[in-house]
């Protein structure tokens, strides 16, 4: 396994690289993968061929992340296709501002201000809500190829 | 009891005309779509309103619309079933002799179906009142019906009759009548009776008024109304004929042992695409069908209209044409004790008679096919094919192929080969995507060499087939291999992608190749050298074009060629080692030197080319990956039946009787069969080189999925299966490297994490082929160790948080969990102690896994999926301490996940995502379900040495424990997944069942939550959930039952009242699930399967609650105004409990004593009480 240990080691500290080349045969559905430079999820792949004794080609159907607008792709199955560095992290919210964005409490104590309120109706009332219920409010927040978006809420226990 | 309905409403003009203009409205909005749905509540109110009757005969006898009329006898048969119970006799034989009348006297009407609707209305009041008619009063229907039919009314009341006699006769037989809310065996009753009472008697008027008509149709030139009827007639003795006779069944082994080989063959076999039912009216039928000369009548009948076929009004296609044939052919599957035991003189004379009509339509082949071809209807040739295949099924081969002999010069197989090769000629020569006839007639043909050949293959086939027979069968193969050749050569530049054209294709073809092997079988001693010979001359082609013209055509015509040599030589397998195919095993007896045998060199040569796939130039520049496929298909077929046979299955052949006398020749053989490729040099050199080629497959042909999918899940898993191959595999220096570049080569971490589950298995299958157990678990210790080493060092990382999101380590990560539990579903006794530590070993990575990769929801499946199949692989060996360490670490796995998803709202722009991140979390909540599951199982089944509770550990606590964290997950939304709701109820309803006393050691929210969702699944669609739900029911109340009867306190404050969540008290859930389930019984729509089950969960209830049933059962009676509706529910309710000596106990007799007293009261009341 010093062949995989090597390559993990030496993948570390590019950790900001924003995307990876992954095999397309690899990605599955729920995977992610990078379509027209935009990062989405795959929600559906198919595999075909280049005439009866080719080779084999993927299909994707993915959903931009951010934007929800679907995207298609073929690639050759053998040939690396790019997949997206999507990071997750989760921030206390802290307040909201008038101005539609929001004051979130990273790990080592400062604040991060410059994420606006999702658009969605229901988790912009759900925060709203809980948070002038005084709720303890987690929120998760979706980062990939450089852009932002606060994609989950959770309430962990009143304040 | 009846009088203050018929006195309330007296014959008042303007109300009848009132009612039937609003009715008519209504119709005629519907036509016109205004408002449609207050239209059809209006129509509804008719048929719900109580006694309708006249409203409707009035509207069926004045009304102008056609479409109100049928309203109106819909209204009837709907209020006259819900009201059956307290017409009176009277009222009853009135609707159906109204119903009679208003068909026979309206017999010239245009409206045919009004017509239809009102006969079949007829048809169903007389069968649901069939029971409880005298024969008189059957009677007097049958003598109006019967003087219509006979034709002395007129030609439209004799169709009338005739349509009558049909919605009859579909109303009593099962597959089409209507459930009219009755038990089964109520039909069933129904189904006997006519059978044995009448049925003879309709099929003989039927033919009577046939052939009352038929003089007059033949003597004239153009259509005539006669037509129509005798068509009718047609029809409906087809009809009589699809009968499912059960009267005669019993008695079908007895005429059997009569006439030989004539008998019924067996239907265990059902790889026939085309419905071809026995017919088997038992012997009383004999006088009608056979002797009468009815077959010779009919016979002439079509033999007269085809001479008018090119008369007005007559064609090839007219109605009379087609019931008369589809009469014709069904005569030809007339078999069983219908026929005398006379060695099959009579049902030869039969089928003779019946072949010397049919064979006009279809002798001589090449004739009738260029007339098709130059426009002629296809209908009587197709329905010819559907003629001899009738006759297969009914005789033996050789029985089959005499039939012809008195009227032609050749046999029957003859004729079906000619048909046969002019059909697969026109598939040749117009090559079309779209079904022709030839595509049609082909599948039929093919289904009649099937039926024919099927008895050679599973019987001994002692001069079963005649001669004629078996070098028909060797050219009719040639010539399909010909045309499948042709086909492929064509097809190999077109390009279809359409996946599920695709699927659904590749199932034709492999019942297509099924029967071609058939075929071959037939004639083994001219087809297997045909195949070798085919398969050199392409690879000589191949060799020579080298370089020089696109190979492509040959590469098509070798995958066709595999495919079907595959299917030639043996038999699929599923789950089962096939044996060498009968016909393969008795035939060659002169061959002596097993080089020479031509199986051996029809496998060899095979095995040759593909051998030359291990070469890198020959692999680029020949073998596709589509190819490959069937290359890799090819070997996992063949390996399965002829590398390494077992022990067993050589001796096995030994005990068929027929073979002793000829011993010694066809055992060598067969010997030398089994030998070749044994436990020998040479099976183990074939082998190796079959897992250096899946080697080569998995490796060299990158992202090709299909390829990877059939090398892992087919051909090697195949191997591993086998007890004799496993003793080999690990010899191999090849399997060894298979091992070796699994563990530490990259390139196999980029086969598709699913084939890498597969092949983890499989290596870790073969394991436990080695000599001793030690060396087995070191084997699996070694190729699981890069994936445990590898998890542990990665989740003790400093930066984990950082580096794991990477997709690069996700990747990783998910491909070794796929891969611990391909080894974890592997376990085998042998094998378990080393697979229990690989799991030990990472049970404290996977938590921190799932906590790291909590948003990651496809990993944390895995991560899930993992533990599942590795309890649920080891949990019943496990020791009383593993036990605890394993249900220690399942419940913090359940309570990490349980923390990061509760209270959890997810959103996404785009509404596809959002019902994707639905299904995710379903998925993981039937694994957590699974997984608790499996842990109960080890109270049932346990092979430790010391019982878990020697540890302190509680099965029963455990479980309540995990269902305590699982359940506030399930939400009411996601028990709308099928197979989530399934899961979920069927260990709710396990753990009432098996630990009642636990459910009081859940707190008040979980308490609550579980009843709740029990109420949910009472009201479900899914008949099993509801089954599910009321057995959790039933083992709650009768727990509580049997404890407060010891004393005890059983369900304490939630039977007597208990506060919900909300601080609201409550009355007793016993109570309140008494309530919804008499409710459900009455008035709900469910299947009358369920009403054992109800009856069970009702029984304890009532016994728990005796005052509250008291009192519903009289609010019930109360709520009804008519005073007879009220007597009868109270007799009803005083029957339920007190009936057939019921007592206060829970034992077998009791529960069943109710289960038919239950039974009684719904078939009582809930057709009063529904609509009410």
């Amino acid at each position: 396994m010093s062949d995989d240990e090597h390559h993990f080691e030496s993948k570390a500290d590019a950790g900001a690289s924003k995307t990876y080349p992954q095999q397309a045969g690899t990605i599955r559905k729920n995977g992610y993968i990078v379509i027209k430079n935009r990062p989405c999820k795959v929600v559906e792949v198919s595999t075909s061929k280049t005439g009866k004794h080719g080779h084999a080609k993927c299909h994707f159907v993915g959903i931009d992340i951010f934007n929800g607008k679907k995207l298609e792709d073929i690639v050759p199955s053998s040939h690396n296709c790019d997949v997206p560095h999507v990071n997750r992290t989760d921030y206390q919210l802290i307040d909201i501002s008038e101005d539609g964005f929001v004051s979130l409490l990273t790990e080592n104590g400062n604040t991060k201000d410059d994420l606006r309120l999702p658009t969605d109706e229901n988790l912009l009332t759900q925060i709203k809500d809980g948070f002038s219920e005084g709720k303890d409010l987690v929120v998760s927040v979706m980062c990939a190829m450089g852009e932002e978006q606060i994609c989950a809420l959770k309430d962990i226990g009143p304040k | 009891m009846n009088q203050s309905y018929q006195n309330t409403a007296p014959p008042d003009l303007a109300h009848l005309q009132a009612t039937m203009r609003t009715i008519e409205l209504a119709c005629s909005s519907i036509q016109m779509h205004v408002n449609p749905s207050a239209a059809e509540a209006t129509i509804l109110s008719l048929s719900q309103s109580p006694q309708p009757y006249q409203a409707c005969q009035f509207i069926l006898e004045n009304s102008q619309m056609p479409n109100a009329r049928f309203q109106a006898a819909g209204a009837i048969r709907d209020a006259a079933i819900r009201e059956w119970g307290f017409l009176s006799t009277d009222d009853k034989k009135g609707l159906i002799s109204f119903c009679l009348c208003f068909v026979m006297q309206h017999a010239s009407s245009a409206e045919g179906y009004v017509q239809a609707k009102v006969a079949s209305v007829a048809a169903q009041l007389l069968k649901r009142g069939w029971l409880e008619f005298t024969a008189a009063d059957k009677g007097t229907f049958f003598s109006q019906v019967n003087q219509a039919v006979a034709g002395s009314h007129g030609l439209d009341m004799q169709f009338a009759g005739i349509i009558f006699l049909e919605s009859l006769v579909s109303e009593f037989s099962p597959s089409t009548s209507t459930a009219m809310g009755l038990p089964k065996e109520f039909h069933d009753q129904c189904q006997t009776s006519l059978e044995l009472d009448y049925l003879k008697s309709l099929y003989g008027w039927a033919q009577d008024a046939a052939s009352s008509v038929t003089n007059r149709i033949i003597a004239s030139d153009s259509a005539i109304p006669e037509a129509k009827v005798c068509s009718a007639a047609l029809r409906l003795m087809l009809q009589i004929l699809n009968w499912d006779f059960r009267c005669s069944k019993s008695t079908v082994e007895i005429g059997r042992r009569g006439m030989g080989v004539l008998g019924v063959k067996n239907d265990s076999y059902s790889a026939r695409k085309t419905e071809c039912n026995l017919v088997q009216p038992g012997p009383s039928w004999c006088d009608v069908l056979i002797t009468s000369g009815h077959v010779g009548w009919l016979l002439r009948l079509y033999g007269a209209l085809r001479q008018k076929f090119s008369c007005k009004g007559y064609w090839l296609d007219c109605p009379l044409a087609v019931s008369a044939r589809k009469l014709i052919v069904q005569f030809c599957s007339l078999t069983g004790n219908i026929f005398p035991a006379d060695n099959g003189h009579m049902q030869g004379q039969h089928l003779l008679q019946l072949l010397s009509g049919v064979v006009e339509w279809i002798d001589p082949p090449d004739a009738v096919a260029k007339s098709i071809q130059n426009g002629k209807s296809d209908s009587e040739l197709l329905d010819g094919c559907r003629a001899l295949l009738s006759m297969a099924a009914v005789t033996s081969p050789l029985m089959f192929d005499q039939l012809l002999k008195p009227i032609r010069p050749y046999g029957t197989l003859h004729l079906l080969y000619a048909l046969m090769s002019e059909v697969v000629k026109d598939i040749m020569e117009n090559h079309t995507e779209e079904e022709t006839w030839s595509w049609v007639a082909r599948d039929v043909l093919l289904d009649t060499w099937t039926t024919i050949l099927m008895l050679l293959d599973s019987t001994s086939r002692d001069a079963l087939l005649p001669s004629e027979g078996i070098s028909a069968a060797a050219n009719l193969f040639a010539l399909i291999v010909e045309s499948e050749l042709k086909a492929a050569s064509a097809s190999a530049f077109s390009d279809d992608n359409d996946a599920d054209y695709f699927q659904a294709s590749i199932t034709a073809m492999d019942e297509r190749l099924s029967s071609y092997a058939l075929v071959a079988r037939a004639a083994l001693d001219a087809t297997v050298p045909l195949l070798v010979r085919l398969f050199s001359e392409r690879f000589a082609r191949l060799h020579q074009g080298r370089g020089i013209c696109d190979p492509t055509q040959i590469l098509e015509e070798l995958y066709s060629l595999l495919l079907i040599t595959g299917h030639v030589l043996a038999d699929e397998w599923q789950g089962e080692t096939p044996l060498v195919p009968m016909a393969i095993q008795t035939q060659f007896m002169d061959v002596v030197e097993s080089e020479n045998h031509p199986v051996v060199v029809l496998s060899g040569s095979i095995i040759r080319f593909s051998e030359q796939s291990l070469d890198t130039e020959m692999r680029t520049s020949f073998f596709s990956p589509r190819l490959m496929e069937a290359v890799i298909w090819f070997l996992a077929r063949w390996s399965c039946t002829y590398l390494m046979p077992h022990e067993e299955s050589k001796g096995n052949n030994l005990t068929i009787d027929n073979f002793k006398e000829r011993q010694p020749e066809s055992e060598l053989s067969k010997k030398m069969l089994f030998s070749v490729f044994g436990d020998n040099d040479q099976g183990k050199f074939v082998l190796d080189v079959i897992v250096r080629i899946a080697t080569v497959s998995l490796v060299s042909y990158p992202g090709e999925k299909n390829l990877q999918e059939l090398t892992c899940n087919q051909l090697l898993h195949g191997l591993a299966r086998r007890k004799n191959v496993r003793v080999h595999l690990l010899n191999l220096d090849s399997w060894r490297n298979l091992a070796n570049a699994f563990t530490n080569e990259r390139i196999l971490l980029s086969l598709n994490p699913v084939h890498q589950r597969s092949l983890a298995q499989t290596l870790a299958l073969s394991a436990s082929g080695m000599r001793n157990s030690e060396e087995s678990n070191q084997f699996i210790r070694n190729v699981a160790s890069h994936m445990t080493t590898y998890l542990l060092q990665l989740s003790v990382k400093d930066d984990l948080k950082k580096v794991a999101q990477q997709p690069d380590i996700i990747l990783l990560v998910s491909c070794l969990l796929e891969r611990l539990r391909g080894v974890a579903s592997a376990s085998e006794p042998r094998i378990q102690k080393a697979i229990y530590e690989m799991g030990f070993s990472v049970m404290n990575p996977i938590l921190i896994f799932l906590d790291i990769y909590k948003h990651e929801s496809v990993v944390v499946y895995l991560l899930l999926k993992f533990v599942v199949d590795w309890v649920d692989g080891q949990i019943i060996y496990l020791e009383a301490h593993e036990t605890a360490a394993v249900i220690d670490f399942s419940m913090r796995l359940l309570q990490s996940y349980s923390s990061h998803n509760i209270g959890k709202i997810s959103v996404s722009v785009s509404s596809s995502l959002r019902s994707e991140e639905d299904t995710e979390k379903y998925k993981d909540l039937r694994a957590l379900l699974q997984l608790l599951a499996s842990l109960c199982t080890k109270d049932m089944v346990d092979f430790s040495s010391e019982p878990v509770e020697s540890h302190g550990t509680s099965i029963s606590k455990v479980v309540y424990m995990g269902l305590h964290i699982v359940t506030p997950l399930i939400t009411l939304e996601l028990l709308k997944y099928p197979k989530l709701c399934h899961d979920y109820f069927s260990l709710l309803s396990h753990l009432l069942e098996v630990y009642p006393e636990m459910v009081m050691q859940l707190n008040n929210e979980a308490f609550i939550h579980i009843v709740g969702t029990l109420d949910f699944g009472l009201q479900h669609q899914d008949s099993e959930v509801v089954d599910l739900c009321l057995r959790a029911l039933k083992a709650l109340s009768s727990y509580h039952y049997k404890e407060t009867g010891a004393g005890k306190s059983g369900l304490g404050s939630y039977a007597s009242g208990y506060e919900d969540l909300a601080g609201n008290s409550q009355e007793g859930i016993l109570g309140r699930f008494l309530h919804s389930l008499l409710q459900f019984l009455v008035f709900g729509d469910y299947s009358n399967d369920l009403v054992s089950a109800a009856a069970d969960a009702l029984l304890p209830l009532i016994l728990c609650e005796q005052s509250i049933y008291q009192r519903l059962a009289n609010e019930l009676i109360e709520s009804q105004g008519n005073p007879a509706f009220r007597s009868r529910l109270a007799n009803a309710f005083q029957f339920l409990t007190s009936a057939n000596h019921l007592s206060s106990t829970l034992d077998r007799r009791n529960y069943q004593k109710f289960r038919k007293n239950l039974q009684s009261f719904l078939v009582e009341v809930r057709g009063f009480l529904r609509t009410i």
